[in-house]
Order: C-alpha cells, then structure tokens, then sequence
C-alpha cells in the first residue's frame, strides 16, 4: 500500500455526464463507501468495512465524480498526526480531496500543501455516513487547488437529506457563481488573531492585507476580545462530545478484541485501552474528566460558546467577511500532546465553534505574503465562495 | 417508632408505534432475533437517529392524557454507560429538557378519600438491545437481541407523594387505564410494555424530611409492585429501627422469595446535549391538535354513561375503565340493545366467557353485532334467556349467524299455546303433590312445577308462557 492512500479503487470509473464529470476525488476512511475499508485512522474500527454510502459519496457519484479512494488520516480526523490530506492533489492523484475539518484540519493540510481548503458551514452538508468525533463541530473539508471545483463539489454536496434531520430547514444558500463589487465588500481584519503572531508571519500576513486593498476592498481591523476563549470552549466541548461519542468503540461488533478478559467489565477496559493512540486516549480521558467530575465547567463552556456565537455575529454584521491568519507560530508537524494540537489550530478552530464558512487560501506564488483565511457568516458559504474565486481570478489577471 | 414511607415510581412505557424512535425498523420486540434492525438501530458508526413524527405524537398524546403540560422546547441527550446491552456507550433520553413536565392522577385511597398523585416530568428514550444468557454446554454465554434496540419508551417520573403500596397499586392501574385510552400502548407489567421502579425511603411519622431512598425493580404485575414496596418499607423500618444507615441502591424483588436483594450500582453519569437530534420545538397550534385528537377520557365517559344511559356511577366506572369494554357496551347499545341487558350480558355472560376462552375483547370472534342479533332474538321472545347464554357459547366457535344456530340446533323458544298446554297436562298428572300446595296457597311450588315444564320442553319452553297458562290451568280447574 503506499504512503498517501490506505485504500485505492482500481475500479473506479470515469463517470459519464454530471457537473463533476472527470474530476478525481480522494476521501477520509471516516466517510462510508459500502464495502470500502473504513477505519478512520482508529485500530478501533481496524478491518471495519461501511455497510452503506454516506449522503456525500452518493450525492459525489450521481454528479459524476470519480471517488479515487481515501487517504492516511489521523486518529478519527483529530489533530494532524499521521494524516496524509493534500497529499493526493499534492502527488496530482486527486484533483479534489474531503478532509474532516473538527478544528481546521482541512485548512491548515491546505496550507501545507498551498492549496485552497474550505470548510463550509455547519449544518449545511449531510453527515449521515460520517464517522466523526465531535457532532456540534465537525464538518467535511474541501481541498483543491481550483476554486470553481470547490464550488461545484459544494453545490452537489450540500443540501437537506432526509437521512440527516440535523440539517437546518432553510433553503441552503445560492452557490451558483456570483459577482463580488470590492468597493462594496468591507473585510474585517480580525485584530485578535493577527497580534498572536511571530513577527515575520505578522509582516506577511499585513502584506496580505495590503494586498486586498490594493484590489480595491474596503479593510478595517475589527475586534473579538474573547477570541483567544475560542481555544478553551473548543477543548472542553469537543472533548466531552468526543468522550460520550466514542463510547462504541468496545470492541463488541468491530475492532480487535484482546484476549485474556474475565468479564465483559474487563473486555471493555482491555479493548479500549488498546484501541486509541495516545493523543486521542488522552483526549477521552480529559473530555470523561470534565463530564464526569467537572460538569460545571462544560456547562460554562457552553455558556461561552453562546456567547461567542453572539459576538460573532455581530461582527459579521458590521462587515461583509472577516480575515484572519491561518497559522500561527511553527508550521504544523506532529503534536506530542493535546497543548501542542490545539495551539497549531488556535487561529481556525474558531470557525468550528461558531459553525460558520472559512477559506483558506494560499498565498501568491513569488509574493511575500501569507496564505490566510476568510470567513463569512453560516450558511453564507456562496458569498465566501465567490470571494476565494474573485481573488484568485485576480491573482491570475483577471478582473 | 412508627414509620411513614415516602415512595416515588419511574415508569417507563413502550409505545405501540409501527417503528422505532430513531429509523424505520419494525417495532416488533417479539420477532426472531436481530431481524428487525439496520445501522441505525445497530449504533453502527456514521448512522444518524431520525426521530420518528409518530413516537412523538404518541408520547405527546400520552402526556396529555396524563394532564401533563407539553413543552415548548425539548431536546435529546446522551446518556452515558457501559454494558453490554447498549454498544454505542450511551442511549438517547431526554434528561435535561423533556417533553412534558407536571400532571398527574386522582385515586381512591383506602378510605375512600380522593387523592391526587402528581408527575414530576415525563421524558421519551430509547429502548436498548436485550441480553440473553445461555449455556453453550457448560460455558455461559451472552447473546444480544437488537429487535428492542431503539424502540420508543417514554418515562414517567413522579413526585413523591406516595405512602402506602396501596396508592402505587392503585396509580398504575389509573395510568394504565389512561393510556390505554388515548390508544399509546397496552401498559402491561405482565408482557414487559409498562415497567416500573419504585424509589422508597422511610422516616418517622410526623417528620418531613427525605432520606436516602432505595430503588427496586423487576416488578413483573402491580400486584408485585405493591408487594416489593411493602417488603422494603418494613426491611427499610427493620434498619433504621435497629440503628442501621439505609445506603443508596438498587435492589431487585424475588417473586418467588417475596424479597428484595440488592443489585450491582450502574454507572451513569451526567448527559451531554446530542447535536444530531434537533431541538423539538411544539408551537401551541401542534399541541392543541394533539390535544383535540385525545380520545374521551374514561372520567368523562363514565359521567356521560351515566347521564345518557341510566348506569350507576359504579358501573359507568367499571365500563370506562377499559376503553374495548367500554366501546362495545356502546356498540351494543347503536344495535338497537337497551343499557341494561347491554350492562348484564357484557358484564355476567360475555366478559367471563372471553377471560375463560384466554381472548382478547377486540379479537374475540363475538363481535357486538353478533350478539346484538342475539340479545334482539332474545328480547323478541324468539328464544330463552338459558337458550341464549348456550347459543353465546356457540358463537365462539363457529361462523354461523345467531339465526342460523338457533334454527340448526333447535334452540327456538316454544310459545304456541298447544303444544305448552300438552307439556303442562303431562306435569300436572305426573306432580299431584306439588299440585296440593299449590292449591293450599303455597306459591312456591309454582316455581317448581314451571321448572318442570321447562325441562319437559328440553329448556326451549317460554318461561312467561309457561307461568301464565300454568297460573290460569291451577286456578280454573
């Protein structure tokens, strides 16, 4: 097997017809294809095979997509560790890739590969057939190196499913392509994010700033005191979700099963202890902490996260898009611990708290400038769309 | 020291839905083994819970028959623990927000006195898988039956208000007779559809505080409820009476034993909010169109019994209490039968005879129209009370229309005046004692003597005829 793919489908055929005809997508093994292997980077669900298609790969096929296969990806999506997302496009064997984004891992394998990653809003993509770990956060990434492709596979994606009652009842937004005015669109710079950083990446990044003035745009700095919270509501709610979730890997229908147990007790204690790796283990284990000996403190965090859905929202409504880094300090390697995870994705997990669209989008080639993000109110995902593809038809010399 | 019992139930109800809460699997708990299930219902990975619009509506009109106050707002959690009857970690309930808070039922106590048992709250969960342990030889073995997992239950929680096993007793029966009536489930101890916990502790009378209480289970009728209640008030008033703490647990009732043993603690922990079940909201228009769906409730029905139909209050209760009785007493009474045969012959002829057959009244073969064919062949004097209860009899075995068993078997009441005449000779020069009595003023001897012309006519004899012509032949000659 090689080191991008855990899983090819050498039968996959060029599908005839469809708005996504000849395009060549890689997944996760956390999103169900029947009868493909679907671990999700767990030994928990070593040799699991998914009984059914997952909405988005039904929805992918009847646009004509062809589904290449699923990359090497972390523990569950967590963290970055051990994830091959981007490699595929990176090795020109994918010209698209879904990545689970829980708190920004598809737009931070984006920047490591200098593509554009989108996370769309939540709620606005089916997760019927995801395997996931955090339900109020989660979402599948899109990575591609062409917005119009992100857009197109946006637009067959997204939508009610009757399978996923989850999903708001509003109409989902317009994603046909639309035109953005700069002198009209104000670009809220969010000053919180972009004083975290070194330096240097604070020159690269102002540069980017510059250069949205340059096209034309309307840019001020905008604040969100409590953004540095963001960190903190993420790690204490989306452990305990994480926690209560995993709670069905007990080795009972899948996953090995370690001999020696006298009871069901011990079979429990054995299988999971030998089913996670180290970093989700201790994930688990704080996300039990807290709902068992420290309710209060998910209680408050929630509390927070309300809050902060609040003030976002306000934000949102003084401008037409917030921007912010993408990375902040070091680039992004493994994480030997939770405090390591979490401060490589201090400036995108925001967008997995609050549920709305964020856009990465790297920066031009030659310039020194940082690759950054772009974020729009939820379920707003066309506007935001149609800016990543209003800049980059830009970068190209286009108007 | 005299003792008082402060008890509280849990309840938990099986709704009587077509599928389970969460997908569209059969809720069929009875069928073979793991047949009745799909990735959902199995909590296999990337599956997601839909709840079911009929669960809800079901569990919605139970509350309100209960006189609970549905709320606005009401959303799922997870409920976390381990075992092996519940693979994905956690069940679905609704812990924080449920679906109704308040209501209760009025009973008769003891002395006859009403009183009112309040609800606390009721929620809707999920069931979870049932295990089956076996041998496989001499090794035990474990087997898990997904058929259950997932199918819809509501629970009711009460206050605790209870203080005597007699009150609990007496509140299931009330809340079975309620549900029944909005038709959400059959609320049976005995076939597992209604089961209940009983939360007891004890203190001096007089006092008011409420100490750390004992949970027991596995009641399979109320009979066995009201017996484990007792049982724990006086092993509870045993303990503290002899200066022992009473620690929180769980017990299990031994039916065989009449006690309480204790149980292992299940670890629970506190719910987390599941996101994949969206917030049910109820506007008050949804809620009044549940509550204009509720049926009559057995309290209204039994006054309107008894103003329309002359009943007795007692009776109107009886009839009431039971929805199938109750609505064939009323079907008898479109067919044209007046209250009271309608009353008698459900009540001594009909009822006894179903329980005695292992029926059902709605799947018994004599429906009201059948036997209200018969009880008009009966009220035309076309056949006899004792011809009629033997044609009833015959009505459960066969097909055949009243008319038709009356004719095929001869039941026909014999009222032509000659041939009764002829029978009546014939008893008369057979019984010259009985004759003498009457004749001295001893009436009694009536009743004999029309006894015998009955059995001469082999039972089919009309007894009014017979008491007329016979009066009329002693008195002239």
């Amino acid at each position: 097997m090689d080191s991008v793919f855990c899983y090819r489908d050498s039968d996959a055929a060029a599908a005839q017809g469809g708005p996504l005809q000849g395009l060549r997508i890689a997944i996760q093994p956390n999103l169900s294809v029947a009868g493909w292997p679907t671990e999700a980077g767990s030994h928990a669900l070593a040799n699991y095979t998914a009984l059914e298609d997952a909405t988005a790969v039904q929805r992918l096929r009847a646009a004509g997509a062809c589904l290449c296969g699923s990359t090497r990806m972390s523990e569950f999506g967590f963290g970055l560790q051990g994830s091959q997302a981007g490699q595929a496009i990176a090795r020109q064997a994918a010209d698209a890739e879904l990545v689970l984004d829980l708190m920004g891992e598809s737009r931070l394998a984006a920047a490591n590969t200098a593509v554009c990653g989108f996370k769309p809003s939540y709620g606005l993509v089916s997760r019927s057939g995801l395997i996931g770990l955090i339900p109020s956060m989660e979402c599948c990434g899109l990575l591609s190196e062409s917005m119009p492709a992100v857009r197109k596979i946006l637009q067959a994606v997204a939508g009610p499913d009757e399978l996923d009652f989850s999903l708001p009842e509003e109409a989902p937004p317009d994603l046909s392509p639309q035109a953005i005015d700069p002198r009209t669109t104000t670009i809220g710079v969010l000053s919180e994010a972009m004083r975290g950083l070194p330096g240097e990446q604070q020159e690269e990044f102002r540069a980017s700033v510059h250069a949205l003035q340059q096209a034309g745009f309307r840019t001020r700095e905008v604040s969100l005191p409590d953004f540095p919270l963001c960190s903190l509501v993420h790690n204490v709610v989306g452990s305990v979700e994480a926690s209560s979730c995993a709670g069905r890997y007990d080795s009972v229908r899948y996953g090995p099963r370690p001999p020696g147990a006298k009871n069901w007790n011990e079979m429990y204690l054995l299988a999971r202890g030998a089913a996670f790796g180290p970093l989700l283990k201790s994930y688990l284990f704080q996300g039990a902490f807290f709902q068992f000996e420290k309710y209060e403190a998910y209680e408050n965090a929630c509390r927070i996260r309300a809050r902060l859905l609040a003030d976002v929202q306000q934000l949102t409504a003084q401008t037409d898009f917030l921007m912010l880094p993408a990375v902040a300090g070091a680039a992004v390697g493994a994480a030997a611990s939770l405090a390591d995870a979490y401060a490589h994705f201090t400036c995108t997990l925001f967008a997995n708290v609050t549920g709305q669209p964020a856009l990465y989008l790297p920066p031009a080639s030659g310039a020194r400038q940082a690759g950054f993000q772009l974020a729009g109110p939820r379920l707003c995902d066309g506007r935001l769309l149609a800016l990543g593809e209003h800049l980059l038809n830009l970068r190209r010399g286009g108007k | 020291m005299d003792f008082e019992a402060v008890i509280g139930l849990e309840i938990h109800v099986e709704l009587n839905c077509a599928t389970k809460m969460f997908c569209d699997c059969p809720n069929r708990p009875g069928d073979a083994p793991n047949v009745n299930t799909c990735p959902t219902c199995l909590w296999f990975p990337g599956a997601m819970p839909r709840l079911s619009q009929e669960a809800l509506e079901k569990a919605a009109l139970l509350c309100l028959g209960l006189g609970a106050e549905l709320q606005p707002r009401s959303a799922f959690d997870q409920k976390v623990y381990y075992y092996p009857d519940l693979p994905k970690g956690y069940q679905l309930s609704q812990a924080h927000l449920p679906l109704s808070r308040g209501g209760g039922l009025e009973i008769a106590d003891e002395d006859g006195q009403t009183t009112r048992l309040r609800i606390h709250h009721i929620h809707m969960e999920e069931d979870v898988a049932k295990l089956i342990h076996e041998m496989d030889g001499r090794v035990p073995i474990s087997l898990v039956d997904f058929n259950r997992a997932g199918a819809p239950l509501v629970e009711i929680v009460t206050e605790p208000d209870f203080r005597t096993p007699y009150q609990a007793m007496e509140f299931l029966k009330a809340l079975r007779t309620q549900v029944r009536s909005v038709g959400s489930s059959e609320c049976s101890l005995e076939n597992g559809t209604m089961r209940v916990d009983a939360n007891i502790s004890v203190r001096p009378r007089g006092t008011t505080q409420l100490n750390t209480k004992v949970e027991v289970k596995n009641m399979n009728s109320i009979r066995h409820v009201g017996d484990a209640i007792a049982c724990e008030i006086s092993r509870q008033s045993a303990a503290v009476q002899a200066g022992e703490a009473v620690m929180l647990h769980t017990r299990l009732w031994d039916p065989e034993k009449k006690t309480t043993v204790p149980m292992r603690a299940k670890f629970e922990g506190p719910c987390v909010p599941d996101p994949s079940v969206p917030v049910i909201e109820l506007s008050p228009g949804w809620i009044e169109k549940m509550r204009s769906r509720l049926p009559e409730m057995p309290a209204a029905r039994a006054e309107r019994l008894t103003a329309l139909h002359g009943l007795s209050g007692e009776e109107a209760l009886f009839l009431s209490s039971d929805p199938e009785v109750a609505g064939y007493f009323e079907s008898l009474l479109a067919e044209g039968i007046a209250p009271r045969t309608a009353m008698h012959w459900l009540t001594t002829q009909l009822l006894p005879a179903v329980k005695e057959r292992r029926l059902e009244l709605s799947r018994s073969p004599v429906t009201p129209a059948r036997l209200a064919v018969l009880l008009n062949m009966l009220s035309r004097d076309e056949i006899n009370a004792g011809a009629a209860r033997k044609v009833l009899g015959h009505l459960f075995d066969s097909d055949e229309a009243p008319e038709a068993i009356v004719a095929a078997r001869g039941y026909r009441q014999v009222s032509d005046p000659t041939a009764l005449d002829a029978l009546i000779d014939k008893v008369l020069d057979a019984q010259p004692a009985a004759v003498a009595e009457v004749r001295s003023g001893q009436s009694k001897a009536v009743g004999f003597l029309i006894g015998q012309v009955m059995q001469a006519s082999g039972g089919q004899a009309n007894p009014k005829m017979i008491r007329e012509l016979l009066t009329r032949k002693l008195e002239t000659s």
